[in-house]
């Protein structure tokens, strides 16, 4: 009910957020939970895409979109952003990355810059940990292979396609040209009926 | 039945390949034929090779993955596959045929003439139409390559032509001429011919383009009087040059483009032969379905494309006559090729 | 053969796109050519800054940041009643720190008005609910008064001063010395400059001896002498306990605290027009009252 603190201007985020912070399993508290963030935003800036559990995946995700969005607002000459960056980023290497690899790649981007796909749970499953939803997290245009089917396969000029697509109508055409015979030869007994 | 093919499937199957080879194909007598034409497309090859001199260079501006770049290659040597070969195997890989300047089809393994742009175009680009129809004409290439080695010297095989590719008649064809009256393989036959023919794509032969003086190609397809017929005509067309191309030892005349390799032929059928003129010559036309590799198709689409093929595709059809079950359709002459 | 490379035009954004390039997009991406080269892709418009300067000034037109409580229909009726609150009484620009007279009609006697004058430490609150607090020590008595913003009593706002503090809010005034919040009520006002910045008041306040009423040494207080000497070793400690470095780089937390700069504008944008009419309908009334006052009157 408070009014917003509105001091510093940010920029919306794409994706899906919960109204509240999830809290993450660690003795240390507050502190602990985003040194665990602070891991796995690493991670996911080093590697471009990481498999994890859900809960640590969704939180880490937002920090990375805010982290992403605040480089692109305020540039590598920003001292507090190189502070943010140098907080969040464990190996200092990456902060070179997020600033001449990830703005550069983002700077035109309109959606998220991450993508957060279902994995499947590992079987046979860790009792433990057996019930925990497993996903993909990946930054958008990272080198690998693409998650979800390549929509280029559905094109419509592809070899195989324009084969079924002529076996098709041609099918059909078939089938309209014995219909058209057939009652060509139903009129022609009942013409002759009739005679009779 | 004139035609000596394998009757049973496994027997090929588990057989080895020299004991196939050596039982199988026929001796040719018809080999010496194609070795001289291969004797004189070499010599041919290393004469206009010879004749190019003083390495001058050409700009190609290279678009497309991995980035956009200028290559500086040597004049009427360098090929488009030259030039992806200095970006990665992947793009070497994915080359099936080149468009030049935008709107010029080349092929992979062709020297470049001049400074242009290239864009290296594959089964699964955006608009993928020029790469099908390259390889529908390039199944059609190999088919008389293949009815080549496989048909025994006794049948008198000719080959006569193959027409224009078109992938929604829902075949590709093959036109030969035979001795052999009524000639109506087998189940079997016809499926040792689609083995013979993917067997034929995985040794894996670069198709080569050559352009060759009207005496040369006269003198190559001499012993086959379908081409010695043609040839006149399409030398008239193309101001005395005329397009060979070759894979592995069959060389054949034809317009192109074709793709780079016959290893990208992957599932072929050969559903079917029809008889297409009547009594005075024996006409038959072959017709098949292919795939190239990376693409899947359930057991059950295949089959329909294949009991599609083996209706008699009717596409520019090499006899004038009045048969009832051919098209008023059937172009001249100048459209086939 | 002799073959070189040469790398012509290439944007600096293309080379670096390039090394995250793989050959699995061929088939979708194989078709670039040069008019796709060279055609920009959209960018996304930037808010005006002038729109999210506005965020200062009126703050009660921006929602609360909790996504649960929001109510977008509710939230754009509230903004229209404020506005038509607006035309009626001339609501000026005051922040947490201002010295501010309130003139307020007396519930209990009809007819009659009360009037405060006291320093604003704090703004509650959005929409119609949004809420100060004026704070006065009158005859040694601190008082604070909580006025709700668009309350229709409410006859008239002045601003005295206008100026802003070091703290967003001044609750700390209560366990100041009495010197920092007592006002004298017959102040006059002090004029600023138009289109000037508003001044930061950098005054320290020195607090009285325990207790407290809150624990001040906690939050950070920028307007606060150093506590440090009030404290016993126990409170010392557990200040140290209790604080948490962190939380400045959270930075969810600070942005489910925020309004974003978007959903700001696409605010502002709707009021703007009005509010700056209404603006100056109340500063052309307010000079033509100044005009009637002014006029020398011949005597005699």
């Amino acid at each position: 009910m408070n009014q917003a603190e509105v001091t510093k201007l940010m920029s919306q985020l794409k994706i899906a957020l919960k109204p509240r912070h999830r809290n993450l399993k660690t003795p240390l508290g507050p502190e602990g939970r985003l040194d665990k963030l602070r891991q796995t935003v690493t991670a996911l800036i080093k590697y471009e895409r990481i498999e994890l559990f859900y809960n640590r995946a969704d939180e880490a995700r937002g920090y990375t979109e805010r982290l992403v969005s605040d480089a692109l607002r305020y540039g590598d000459t920003h001292k507090p952003m190189m502070e943010m960056a140098d907080y969040w980023l464990l190996e200092k290497q990456l902060v070179h990355k997020l600033f001449k690899v990830l703005c550069p790649r983002f700077e035109n981007e309109n959606g998220s810059v991450t993508k957060m796909f279902n994995a499947p749970r590992v079987y046979p499953a860790d009792p433990k940990r057996a019930y925990f939803k497993r996903v993909v997290l990946e930054l958008k245009g990272n080198p690998y292979p693409t998650i979800t089917p390549d929509s280029s396969y559905r094109n419509k000029n592809l070899i195989h396609n324009v084969l079924l697509d002529a076996a098709m109508k041609d099918f059909y055409a078939e089938k309209e040209r014995q219909q058209q015979l057939l009652e060509q030869e139903q009129t022609l007994n009942s013409v002759e009926e009739s005679k009779k | 039945m004139t035609v000596h093919l394998q009757n049973s499937l496994w027997k090929l199957r588990t057989s080895s390949n020299a004991l196939y080879k050596s039982v199988y194909r026929r001796c040719f007598s018809t080999q010496d034929v194609i070795e001289h034409r291969n004797r004189l497309f070499n010599n041919e090859q290393k004469r206009q090779k010879d004749n190019v001199g003083r390495i001058e260079k050409i700009e190609v501006r290279y678009l497309g993955l991995p980035s956009n770049e200028t290559l500086i290659m040597n004049k009427n040597l360098s090929t488009p596959f030259n030039c992806a070969q200095h970006f990665s195997e992947a793009v070497c890989e994915n080359a099936v045929l080149a468009l030049i300047n935008g709107k010029k089809l080349w092929d992979i393994h062709r020297p470049l003439e001049e400074s242009c742009t290239l864009q290296l175009l594959h089964f699964k680009s955006q608009d993928p139409n020029l790469v099908n129809q390259a390889f529908w004409r390039t199944c059609s290439f190999l088919l008389g390559g293949v009815l080549q080695r496989i048909l025994k010297e006794n049948t008198g095989l000719h080959l006569h032509s193959f027409p224009y590719p078109s992938l929604k008649s829902g075949s590709f064809v093959h036109d030969i001429s035979l001795n052999v009256d009524n000639w109506n393989p087998s189940a079997q036959d016809l499926k040792s011919m689609s083995i013979e023919m993917m067997k034929f794509a995985t040794e894996n032969h670069n198709i080569e383009r050559l352009e060759v003086s009207h005496e040369i190609a006269l003198e190559m397809f001499k012993d086959n009087p379908f081409k010695r017929e043609q040839l006149p005509n399409i030398s008239n067309q193309n101001k005395g040059v005329i397009t060979l191309y070759r894979a592995g030892d069959h060389i054949d005349i034809s317009k192109g483009p074709m793709i780079s390799s016959t290893k990208y032929i992957s599932k072929v059928k050969i559903p079917s032969v029809h008889k297409i003129t009547k009594e005075d010559s024996n006409l038959y036309r072959v017709q098949g379905i292919a795939l190239p590799s990376g693409f899947t198709l359930s057991a059950y689409a295949f089959d329909i494309l294949g009991q599609r093929a083996k209706r008699l595709n009717t596409m520019y059809l090499p006899v004038e006559s009045a048969d009832p079950i051919h098209s008023d359709e059937a172009p001249s002459m100048q459209q086939r090729i | 053969m002799l073959r070189k490379i040469c790398k012509v035009n290439l944007i600096q954004n293309n080379l670096i796109n390039s090394q995250y390039v793989i050959f699995r997009h061929l088939s979708a991406k194989a078709e670039l050519n040069e008019a796709a080269e060279s055609q920009e892709k959209k960018k996304t418009k930037k808010p005006k800054k002038a729109l999210t300067d506005m965020r200062f000034k009126y703050p009660e037109f921006l929602p609360q940041p909790d996504n649960r409580l929001r109510n977008p229909v509710l939230e754009r009726i509230m903004r229209k009643d404020m506005l038509d609150r607006r035309t009626q009484i001339n609501i000026p620009e005051f922040y947490v720190g201002s010295i501010l007279k309130l003139t307020i009609s007396d519930p209990h006697s009809q007819g009659k008005t009360n009037s405060f004058v006291g320093i604003c430490i704090q703004r509650d609150r959005t929409g119609l609910y949004s809420k100060f607090a004026l704070r006065n020590v009158i005859d040694h008595q601190g008082i604070e008064v909580m006025y709700d913003l668009y309350d229709p009593a409410i006859l008239k706002i002045e601003v005295l001063k206008l100026e802003k503090r070091l703290d967003d809010k001044l609750i700390y005034l209560k366990d100041a010395l009495p010197e920092y919040s007592t006002i004298d009520v017959n102040m006059e006002p002090e004029i600023l400059a138009e289109g000037g910045n508003i001044p930061v008041n950098d005054t320290v306040v020195k607090m009285k001896p325990f207790p407290w009423m809150q624990k001040w040494e906690r939050q950070g207080l920028k307007g606060v002498e150093d506590l440090d000497k009030h404290l016993n070793l126990w409170r010392k400690q557990q200040k140290v306990k209790h604080d948490s470095p962190w939380d400045k780089y959270d930075l969810m937390k600070e942005y489910r605290k925020t309004i974003t700069e978007e959903e700001q504008s696409e605010i502002f944008s709707e009021i703007f027009n009005r509010i700056n009419k209404i603006n100056e309908q109340h500063k052309q009334k307010a000079k033509a009252a100044r005009r009637t006052i002014s006029k020398p009157q011949n005597i005699g």
